[in-house]
């Protein structure tokens, strides 16, 4: 199990060190001059390369340095919990970055347990009837709201229920998960990566229905609940809990655009202020975050295989 | 989807010297895609946004730039169809002039990102060993993270050395095209999402080139001496374009999406001109007042990428028959 652990970690820990590597050096070489940025209201030619207050500025934030030993030394304080101070407000990062992270995480978690309870279900009544019409709208409609974006999706909600059918206030900000204000956002959130599980567990579904052991539990007059329940739904688990990566890796997509709409005080409204104040700190702090939670749900459902699958215990070794 | 038809494809694909047999190929897909009602529809609604992403902007009575603050935020009329919007711009033009947007970035993408994707896909998947187990592990990466947050920060980062390189070549060669922001946004969208779209076709060509690798007339060209660069373009690639074309259709959609959330964001393609990501942006402003401004490109923009979603999914039945549900 230790070597399993270590194998899944020595696939992730470095392609996590190259994202951010790449991500350092577009906003090392690509951004902005971060001391212009820092004092870009206080006069500017105080602040010009050449004059010793920003030559000052400069061997003050090591900014002098060469550009690896810059990033090895962001890489070593993020380590210990220190993405550096805003270029626009001087606060340091971590702390805007703890505040925004719970609501994120909240409707992430949220979206994702909608998602099993509503979506799991649905994948299974659905191949249980397969090419049927329970199955061709569960799949129909699945594929639609796949293929409506969160941007578009979030504000016809939000008409629908706010103007045209009053039942609901104006949703904006964030008053945690169980208000009504969370109500449509996490609608939003949950209805698009639905798909992806939908989907996932219906075929995972028709393809243990097709296995030899299901007809032997048939064939030995096991009423037809039981063998789907007992029988057939364990091992789909595992092809589902793998797209969970994918669900959560969208979910994190989404709340950028979601943060946006109804004015969420998360990590997507952080990058969206990094953005539009030119705060290349903020931006690579919550660039980080997000690799990193990325990163944790792809190792954790990388861990959970051999848990759901009791086949993968023995055979564990090389690196599938 | 008849037990037979498979068959025939089996056989055809075994004689693949055989034209006939390739026509009806492409014969029989077609016909499985017509059956699929959601993927004809789709078919006719991004053939009618094409025509207006050619056409649109001469037929519209309005142009998408004039203003006329006379009548700022109007709701739907009989001269304007869809209203104005709050600088008391035509929005029915403006949703038009934004599907020639949709259609141009997400057309270049798709064309740039498979490009890429093939000839990376190709030397992946002939060669393996190390370049392959590289060029794979980066793919795996990029798919396993958001792309639209690879997006946004190569677009944050990427526009001022570019912008910085726009007024360099505006300096020295004095020629205005050098000058203009849009052509700078649209080039920027274009190379951002070409930069995180490629990896889904590099990896499906890579798997189709190790399917293909071994085949006896892979072999059979490789013993005749037949150059590398040949036996890849001729014999291998050709097998492959099923799954490439799904994934084009799917890479369309995903393109235009990517495009409107970047400027929805606000750093795609900026105003004034009109995208339906920015549009969504500036009716979000008053959108209890007037609902119309948002409503219009939200609804036009979600029945596209539905439109292609249902699209990729009747190709991906059609073309690839063996994959097919149950």
């Amino acid at each position: 199990m230790a070597q399993y652990i270590l194998l899944r970690l020595l696939r992730w820990i470095p392609g996590v060190l190259l994202l951010l590597f790449i991500v350092y050096a577009l906003m090392f070489f690509g951004g902005g001059d971060p001391i212009q940025i820092m004092f870009s209201q206080e006069a500017t030619d105080a602040f010009q390369p050449g004059n010793p207050r920003y030559e000052a500025v400069k061997e003050q934030l090591g900014l002098n340095r060469p550009f690896l030993v810059q990033f090895g030394d962001y890489v070593w304080k993020a380590l210990h919990g220190d993405l550096g101070l805003s270029l626009h407000n001087g606060r340091p990062v971590i702390r805007s970055i703890s505040f925004a992270l719970p609501i994120t995480l909240s409707i992430a978690l949220a979206a994702t347990a909608i998602i099993a309870i509503v979506g799991i279900p649905l994948g299974v009544i659905a191949a249980l009837n397969q090419n049927q019409w329970p199955d061709n709208i569960i799949l129909g409609s699945a594929l639609f709201f796949w293929g409506i974006p969160t941007f578009v999706m979030a504000p016809l909600l939000m008409m629908l229920f706010v103007l045209y059918i009053p039942i609901l206030p104006v949703p904006r900000g964030w008053t945690g998960v169980f208000t009504v204000n969370a109500i449509i956002p996490l609608t939003v959130a949950a209805l698009r990566p639905m798909a992806l599980v939908i989907r996932q567990a219906r075929s995972a579904v028709l393809d243990v229905l097709s296995e030899d052991y299901i007809r032997t539990a048939r064939a030995k007059g096991i009423p037809e609940r039981v063998t789907i329940t007992k029988h057939a739904l364990r091992p789909v688990l595992t092809p589902v809990v793998t797209q969970m990566g994918v669900v959560m890796t969208n979910l994190l997509a989404g709340s950028l655009l979601l943060e946006i709409v109804f004015g969420i005080p998360g990590i997507g409204r952080l990058i969206r202020d990094g953005i539009m104040n030119n705060d290349y700190s903020l931006l690579l702090g919550c660039t980080l975050v997000i690799l990193a939670f990325v990163t944790l749900t792809n190792l954790l459902v990388d861990l959970s295989y051999p848990l759901l699958d009791p086949r993968l215990r023995q055979a564990q070794r090389g690196d599938r | 989807m008849t037990p037979s038809s498979t068959v025939d494809l089996k056989l055809a694909s075994d004689g693949a010297a055989n034209d006939e047999k390739a026509i009806g190929i492409w014969k029989d897909s077609f016909n499985r895609l017509l059956k699929n009602k959601m993927a004809v529809v789709s078919i006719v609604v991004v053939l009618i946004m094409f025509f207006f992403a050619i056409f649109g902007p001469s037929l519209t009575p309005y142009d998408f730039l004039t203003q006329d603050l006379s009548i700022r935020s109007q709701p739907p009329s009989a001269e304007h169809w869809l209203g104005t919007d709050y600088l008391g711009r035509d929005v029915l033009s403006r949703v038009i002039y934004g599907a020639r947007t949709a259609t141009l970035v997400s057309f270049l993408v798709v064309v740039l990102s498979s490009l890429i994707g093939v000839v990376v896909g190709s030397i992946s998947g002939y060669f393996g060993g190390k370049v392959d187990f590289f060029l794979m592990w980066f793919t795996d990466l990029n798919m396993a993270f958001p792309n639209l947050v690879l997006g946004v920060v190569l677009a944050v980062s990427l526009r001022p050395p570019a912008g910085r390189w726009m007024e360099q070549m505006y300096l020295s060669t004095l020629n205005p095209v050098f000058r203009q922001s849009s052509l700078l946004d649209l080039a920027l969208v274009v190379v951002v999402i070409t930069l995180v779209a490629w990896c889904p076709y590099a990896r499906l060509l890579r798997s189709q080139v190790m399917a293909v690798r071994n085949y006896n007339y892979v072999l059979a060209a490789r013993a005749l001496g037949l150059p590398t660069f040949t036996i890849i373009t001729k014999y291998i690639i050709p097998n492959a374009i099923g799954p490439v074309i799904v994934q084009m259709s799917a890479g369309m959609g995903s393109a235009m999406l990517t495009e409107s959330a970047l400027s929805f964001i606000g750093i795609g393609i900026n105003p004034p001109i009109p995208t339906w990501g920015n549009m969504i942006n500036e009716g979000l402003r008053q959108w209890t007042s007037d609902p119309h401004l948002l409503l219009a490109p939200a609804l036009v923009l979600g029945l596209m990428t539905v439109a292609f979603s249902f699209l990729g999914d009747g190709l991906n039945d059609a073309l690839n028959p063996r994959q097919w549900k149950g």
